[in-house]
């Protein structure tokens, strides 16, 4: 890194209020976090044995891993998710600018969402998007019906 | 002193990622990969481009993290032995790097609370940012439109459940 990118300016004056703030949140972010660990530890047993280690103490023995594969609707779901964050990156760009892009740029970005439009409209109408108890009983029709 | 913050959080970014491939749990290796991309969103802020480093942080940090846990918990990582107790020597890097990775960003907002340092010859706002996106990219933009509605119509039809199979 050269040092045209380096220096951080010391000339604008740094204002004790521009650091009141943000110092007054990490205090009582600080301060919450010390008074919770403290009351847990000073009002909490501390015994420790293989009973005490159980998840349900005193309760029903656990059978089998926690661990489960989770099915493939999440992972859609995920990269449902994924593709309109890039969505609202493009769009959020857009915004941030907005006055010095006029109409074009609106129409630019009214286009664009068209187009993402298109694609939410079909998730929607084709199925993607339904969940739980709909989307079981949706399957459940279509096989009644051969 | 914003290159001594540089090479800090280099060396924060090279440590984090040979500790995200030594790792032996999958889900301790995403939390270390995380911490590479947040101390990655710092260098590209110090470099001038406040918008990319937002970026990624919400994309990268937030979405990708997603998939990559969720393929975890597809395909079931995790590994099967635990040792007993909270291990906390386990944590350790991982704490002390998030700390120094905290301490740069609250070192660099006190420096320069305002960002001022925005000025420098090749920095890019947000504003000239989204200018030269939507102006002289903008048919790179339609073209990465469509390329959305196909990756979404696409991973539709590849993950689906199957109509009368029940599991695809």
């Amino acid at each position: 890194m050269s040092s045209t990118t380096g220096s951080l300016p010391t000339t604008a004056p740094i204002l004790f209020e521009d650091y009141l703030a943000l110092g007054i949140y990490v205090g009582i972010a600080l301060f919450l976090v010390a008074i919770l660990l403290l009351l847990s530890w000073g009002l909490g047993h501390r015994t420790r044995s293989r009973i005490k280690n159980e998840p349900y103490e005193s309760g029903v023995y656990p059978t089998d891993n926690a661990r489960l594969k989770g099915p493939v609707p999440f992972y859609l779901v995920a990269i449902f998710f994924i593709l309109f964050d890039i969505e609202v990156i493009f769009v959020a760009s857009w915004a941030v600018a907005y006055d010095r892009l006029g109409w074009a740029g609106f129409g630019q970005v009214s286009f664009f969402t068209l187009v993402l439009l298109v694609g939410l409209l079909h998730l929607w109408k084709t199925g993607a998007l339904d969940w739980g108890p709909s989307a079981a009983r949706q399957n459940r029709k279509n096989q009644d019906i051969p | 002193m914003a290159s001594i913050m540089f090479y800090l959080l280099s060396l924060i970014l090279l440590t984090a990622t040979l500790l995200c491939i030594f790792q032996r749990n999958p889900v301790h290796a995403v939390l270390y990969l995380v911490l590479g991309f947040f101390s990655l969103a710092i260098m590209f802020y110090l470099l001038g481009a406040p918008l990319v480093a937002a970026w990624e942080v919400i994309v990268y940090a937030g979405a990708i993290m997603v998939l990559f846990l969720f393929i975890i918990m597809m395909l079931g990582l995790a590994p099967q032995d635990r040792p007993e107790g909270p291990g906390w020597q386990r944590w350790l890097p991982f704490v002390i790097l998030m700390a120094a990775v905290l301490a740069c960003t609250l070192v660099i907002i006190a420096l320069d609370p305002a960002a001022t340092a925005q000025g420098e010859p090749y920095s890019l706002g947000p504003q000239d940012f989204g200018e030269a996106l939507f102006g002289k990219y903008a048919l790179a933009v339609q073209v990465v439109s469509f390329q959305l509605l196909f990756a979404a119509v696409g991973a539709y039809n590849l993950g689906r459940i199957q109509r009368g199979k029940g599991k695809p």
